[in-house]
């Protein structure tokens, strides 16, 4: 019985091949309102639906989980369009769930989904905004967005870096909580993690320097108004003080 | 494989013809401002810049925004503008309902961004159904040949195969290729930059290239097989010709191809077809590069990229690209849509993934789709900008009533006029800037002076000379003349403690003399600052001290840095003076007769022969005898068969006294040969009487200043002083290869005062007064101070006046300052001019002192006139340093001899400043250097963006662009010469390099007759009287 919750929790909790389902409906998907829903809901039915089952997950589990999350973080390297990226790492972000899963920590494993989840749903969100402007957010079609669009810009870097799970963000606890978790029981896992981590930042740089720098023409699009931008910092300030609060150990 | 010599030959001369337009690049350490068109100075201006945006992937005139904001600043001329517009819509075809004069105007006036497309897909059915509204006719399907055309124009001929691959498989060839050859290039010409140097590098570039890339592992390890494409042939050429026939590219596109090869670096081809065609430069003489090897080098490494990427795609020559493009068209369409980044955005996706899935069937249906989609956008794009711009004509009816035929007609007239209309801005700015300059114009002579002006002062004709001579001769009795700033000398000098020769005038000449500088102080040791600060430099250079020096003294560096930053002035005031002096020099400037060189090469040799003994045979001075010297030095020379002395004093036998002979003729060079080789070189030194009366006669004539000579007439050189600034020789005099002029300035001054040289210019009608003396001064154009030298020389009557001299020299400084600062530096600058003209001196003077100061001057910025005639003409009208003045009296130059050397000299150095000027303004990442900021030194010659980038050639963003936009205003060089219309017309004819310049529109020329006061401008092929001022002429009598 177990083992048929967590293969249907493996379409939430994206595990290849069954993550190809998450990606299409998010392809499919082209208004930012259900694209935000889809990211912020999709891994808490897959943690829901875990937390139903009577035993952890198998180790074998594991291996398959930590192994779509190196492959999507893998694949995410050289892929241009944003949206599709941001479906590849959400993908590769969420696998890792099921580590939290099986080394239930003080924090609850929804809590973790959801702070791996709300980058991703501002990322999606400056996407809709970037495809509004120019008909797609795809790396290297436009560039110099810096010298374009600053404000927007500078949003949407601290937001990837979010999402990548860099210090002070949600995902960096979570990441940090794991890597130290797995560390003791199985020292090649943590260092898998740590590789996977490293994969993300990689293709994240690729990603903004198709997007962000190179030269660019001063005009054209609108940049992000001052109070949107306002508006996402605050966002993730609070990102930042929930992550060092609740999942940092402040609490 | 080996060539022919034949072969050979034909691919230099292949390789020289194609870097013709590439510029020249000067080391940035003597920086020469220079056309970066000059190699298309041949075509019009109009066709130059085409072809020029066309190879270098810049844009050669400024955005139309940027000319809507000068037209309404009032800066251009509206009317002018509405004259081409009228000219331009009475050549086109009329379209009934359709007033293209306004909607033209309209064009220029309201809309910002282009409204046509070239090479669009749209036809005019579907731009008439987008702007119906309605869903278009089906148009016919595009003929895949039609595209397949258009690829194998774009992607074939003279494209390098690689830019291809990367069009059509984002391979990034290209990037990766310009990197390997700068770090080849960086590697072989380095001028002391690089503690380790490359080896094998007196064999020459390629040659030495090739032994290290053949045993590159890096290289091989990547799958590059340099090592199989060398073992082809020995020679550069050969390995040319081999890379070209495996390309499988056409011969007749051979020329072409390498032109745009070498125009993918154009810094690093500039200034290695300069290094090779320098034959005087020391580097070039010892480590031999030219063209033929950068681009051996530059196909062996890109045929090896090919071979290494293009295997993964079956596509590494010509042949094969075309083979794609005709058999598979639809993919090679997609492909060069999706890479080159034209690709409709939200189709980029779809078409990746399609050309990574394959399949002939599924790439033709999406290729359909993709094309329809395509025309369509297109088709909605040109609706949307026709609407807008219809909308600003008030004609939007109009636009509605249109028939498809009408619509082409219109579209075609649109996008001709978008073609042209760069010229069309800047023949109005230009008009606009003519205008100001003739509106302002003094015809009419001075009133007569009763007595002679109390000093004279002769400035170099650069721009930044007019503001100081404004205020100068607004302070005082004082009248300023503009001259080349070489003064008319070129002069090659020896600087003292120095021993290289350096060439002080327009790099278009040669000096034949040389002018040595001698301290009249006997020698110093070096002091202990001095010292210490060679021994950290030292410490700095070597490979791994640097990791203990800063442990232990890295400390003293971060006190000198806060010094710098916080308290510049002060700071480096006080730095100044641990550093020692130059002691005072004099120049040597008179040419040494026989018996002189003969002296001097005579004592060269006694002191070498003491130094020999010295260190060979430890005797100390007391017993070095003269005798022995001269023995020693008849022997050597082979005039006598030993030196008995020295045997008898050292007790040598015969083999041993002989061995020295040997050792003084062979290792001393105390032999005949060399003796004349050292009287050659002293032949060089110094200028004849003729020569020195003749610079001094030719200098005073070119000026009109033949009579009424004041008590101190100034010679002003300028140089300027900047700290942390690769760019500042870019500041220093033009005219002076770069340098300060100075030097020129005192060598003109030591000749002009010699009593003799005076006398032989009285015999020609140069009568300059007893008590005249020409004092050397350096104008310091950061800091606007005037600073007079070899005081020492002035006689003593003429010291009382001393002080009058430096307060007006003073007070023209400050008031320069003070008018120059709001532009420099517009919050503090404005703060510090309210003051009082002394704060604002300060002001420049601590920018001078500043290590982060970008931009410690404008320098030649917003030059734009270049006149040619009496200081008359120009005295009352601020010109705001924008001002080439060069003075000039047609009455002193019948024959046109004087105007002539004015047109061939300063007006060429003139045109090139102001061509770097607009060309670094109008594209400021292509032809200028960018952002200072980013720059580090390469090689010690010249700056890259980062840490690899292509040699940055042109005028930074902080010398010519003002927060982004243009400070500097691109006109071309508006040449105005003060002289009867036909005397001008005759010089200009018969200097074919001004010519050429004017007939081709580099140059905008203005004759200004003095006796009818008609201005004539050479415009469109015919020279055109303009206006007559409504001054009154000069009179027949003063003409």
């Amino acid at each position: 019985m177990d083992a048929a919750i967590y293969l249907l929790a493996g379409l939430f909790l994206p595990l290849f091949p069954l993550s190809m389902a998450f990606n299409l409906l998010l392809r499919r998907l082209r208004r930012p309102a259900p694209r935000t829903l889809l990211l912020l809901a999709w891994p808490q039915i897959g943690l829901a639906l875990a937390a139903t089952a009577a035993s952890p997950p198998p180790d074998w589990l594991l291996y398959w989980a930590l192994l779509t999350s190196a492959l999507y973080a893998f694949r995410a390297l050289t892929l241009r369009e944003l949206g599709l990226w941001n479906g590849f790492i959400a993908s590769s972000l969420w696998a890792l769930l099921w580590l939290t899963l099986a080394r239930p920590g003080a924090v609850p494993p929804a809590l973790h989904g959801l702070g791996l989840s709300l980058p991703l749903a501002l990322l999606g969100l400056l996407g809709a905004g970037l495809e509004q402007r120019f008909g797609a957010a795809y790396a290297g079609l436009h560039g110099g967005l810096a010298q374009r669009l600053p404000r927007l810009s500078g949003v949407l870097v601290v937001v990837v870096l979010a999402v990548i799970a860099m210090p002070l963000f949600p995902p960096f606890f979570t990441l940090l909580t794991l890597t130290l978790a797995t560390a003791a029981a199985a020292p090649a896992m943590a260092l898998a993690l740590v590789a996977v981590w490293l994969l993300w930042s990689w293709a994240a740089a690729r990603l903004l320097q198709g997007l962000v720098v190179g030269p660019g023409d001063r005009h054209g699009a609108a940049d992000l108004s001052r109070t949107a931008t306002w508006a996402y910092a605050a966002v993730l300030g609070l990102l930042a003080g929930a992550g060092l609060y609740l999942l940092g150990g402040l609490a | 494989m080996s060539l022919s010599l034949g072969q050979r030959l034909r691919i230099r001369a292949m390789t020289y013809v194609a870097g013709e337009p590439i510029p020249f690049f000067w080391p940035m350490r003597a920086f020469i401002h220079h056309n970066p068109l000059h190699g298309l100075e041949h075509l019009p201006f109009e066709e130059a810049v085409a072809q020029g945006a066309r190879l270098f992937h810049c844009r050669c005139q400024l955005p139309r925004r940027q000319y809507q904001a000068y037209l309404a600043a009032g800066r251009i001329d509206r009317d002018r503008l509405q004259a081409a517009v009228t000219a331009f819509a009475a050549g086109r075809e009329p379209i009934a309902g359709i007033d293209l004069q306004a909607w033209l105007m309209a064009l220029l006036t309201r809309i910002e961004q282009p409204v046509t497309a070239t090479d669009a897909l749209a036809g005019p059915a579907g731009i008439a159904a987008a702007l119906a509204g309605t869903r278009p006719a089906p148009e016919a399907d595009i003929d895949p040949t039609v595209l397949a055309g258009r690829l194998r124009s774009t992607l074939l001929g003279e494209t390098p195969v690689y830019e291809a691959v990367d069009a059509l498989y984002g391979t990034g060839i290209g990037d990766e290729l310009d990197e390997l050859v700068i770090k080849s290039c960086l590697d072989f010409f380095d001028e002391g930059q690089s503690v380790w140097g490359m080896p094998l590098r007196s064999r020459g570039f390629f040659a030495a290239w090739r032994e290290v890339a053949s045993r590159n592992v890096r290289l091989f390890l990547r799958g590059m097989h340099i090592k199989r494409i060398l073992a082809v042939d020995e020679t550069p050429e050969g390995v040319i010709d081999h890379v070209m026939r495996t390309l499988g590219v056409a011969e007749q596109h051979w020329s072409a191809y390498f032109t745009r090869e070498l125009a993918r670096l154009h810094g690093w081809a500039g200034f290695i077809r300069w290094r090779s065609s320098a034959r005087h430069y020391h580097w070039s003489q010892r480590y031999p590069g030219d063209l033929v090897d950068l681009l051996a080098v530059r196909l062996t490494l890109a045929l090896a990229l090919l071979q290494e990427r293009g295997r993964r795609f079956g596509v590494t020559s010509a042949p094969a690209v075309r083979e794609l493009i005709e058999t598979r068209t639809p993919e090679a369409w997609l492909r060069h849509e999706l890479h080159t980044g034209r690709i409709l955005p939200d189709q980029a996706q779809r078409v990746e993934e399609t050309l990574a899935l394959g399949g002939a069937r599924r790439i033709t249906a999406v290729f359909g789709e993709y094309v329809r989609r395509q025309r369509t956008r297109e088709a909605e794009r040109q609706a949307q900008s026709l609407r807008l711009l219809a909308g600003q004509a008030g004609a939007t009816q109009a636009l509605q009533r249109l028939d498809t035929g009408q619509l082409e007609a219109l579209v075609r007239s649109l996008r001709e006029f978008e073609r042209r209309e760069g010229m069309l801005w800047l023949r109005a700015m230009e008009a606009h800037a003519m205008h100001r300059l003739l509106s302002g114009i003094q015809l009419a002579p001075p009133p007569p002076r009763d007595k002679r002006p109390f000093a004279q002062a002769l400035f170099c004709i650069d721009t930044r000379s007019e503001r100081i001579r404004r205020h100068l001769e607004s302070v005082g009795d004082y009248q300023t003349f503009g001259i080349a700033g070489f003064f008319g000398v070129p002069v090659s000098f020896m600087e003292l403690g120095k021993g290289s020769e350096t060439h002080l005038c327009p790099v278009l000449l040669t000096p034949k003399n040389l002018a040595l500088e001698m301290s009249v102080e006997a020698p110093r040791d070096l002091n202990a600052v001095t010292a210490m600060e060679k021994a950290l430099h030292e410490l700095k250079e070597s490979v791994l001290s640097p990791f203990v020096t800063v442990e232990a003294i890295g400390l003293l560096f971060g006190f000198d840095m806060i010094g710098k930053t916080l308290l510049p002035r002060h700071y480096n005031r006080w730095r100044s003076q641990l550093h020692e002096h130059k002691p005072p020099t004099h120049l040597l400037i008179d040419k040494l007769d026989r018996d002189q060189a003969d002296s001097i090469v005579r004592a060269v040799q006694r002191a070498v022969i003491v130094k020999a003994v010295e260190q060979d045979f430890e005797l100390t001075a007391e017993r070095i005898t003269d005798d022995m010297v001269r023995e020693l030095r008849e022997a050597a020379l082979g005039r006598q068969p030993g030196a008995p002395e020295l045997a008898r004093t050292l007790g040598l036998d015969t083999a041993a006294e002989q061995a020295f002979i040997r050792r003084l003729r062979e290792v001393y060079r105390i032999d005949p040969a060399f003796a004349r080789l050292q009287l050659e070189r002293l032949a060089r030194i110094g200028f004849s009487l003729d020569e020195q009366t003749g610079f001094v006669s030719q200098a005073l004539r070119s000026i009109g200043l033949t009579r009424d000579f004041s008590r101190f007439i100034l010679l002003v050189g300028h140089g300027s002083t900047s700290e942390n600034n690769p760019y500042e020789s870019a500041l220093d005099c033009g005219a002076c290869g770069g340098n300060h002029g100075l030097v020129n300035a005192r060598v003109l001054a030591q000749m002009a005062n010699k009593p003799e040289v005076r006398r032989r210019l009285r015999a020609r009608g140069i009568d300059i007064a007893e008590d005249a003396w020409f004092i050397p001064a350096l104008h310091n154009t950061t800091t606007d101070a005037l600073e007079l030298h070899d005081l020492d020389r002035l006689p003593s009557s003429h010291v009382v006046y001393l002080d009058r001299l430096r307060n007006g020299l003073t007070a023209a400084s400050r008031l320069c300052a003070r008018e120059r600062l709001p532009e420099l530096q517009p919050r503090r600058g404005r703060q510090a001019a309210q003051q009082a003209p002394a704060a604002a001196f300060r002001e420049t003077r601590r920018n001078a002192m500043d290590w982060s100061q970008v931009r410690p001057e404008w320098g030649l910025s917003r030059n734009a006139y270049f006149v040619i005639g009496r200081r008359d003409l120009t005295r009352e009208l601020a010109l705001q340093g924008r001002a080439f003045l060069h003075s000039y009296d047609y009455r002193l130059d019948p024959k046109r001899r004087l105007l002539e050397n004015i047109l061939t000299g300063p007006l060429v150095v003139g045109q090139w400043i102001n061509m770097e000027h607009y060309f670094s303004t109008v594209d400021n990442e292509c032809f200028g250097s960018g952002s200072k900021v980013y720059h580090n030194v390469a090689g010690r010659f010249g700056v890259m963006t980062g840490n690899l980038s292509d040699l940055r050639t042109g005028l930074p963003a902080q010398t010519v662009l003002e927060q982004g936009r243009p400070y500097h205003q691109p006109v071309r060089l508006i040449t105005l010469i003060e002289a009867p219309f036909e005397h001008a017309r005759r010089a200009v004819e018969d200097v074919t390099a001004i010519k050429h310049l004017v007939r081709n529109g580099w140059i905008r020329l203005l004759v200004i007759d003095p006796g009818t006061a008609a201005v004539t401008l050479y415009d469109d092929g015919e020279w055109r009287e303009q206006t007559r001022l409504t001054q009154p002429p000069i009179p027949e009598e003063s003409t």
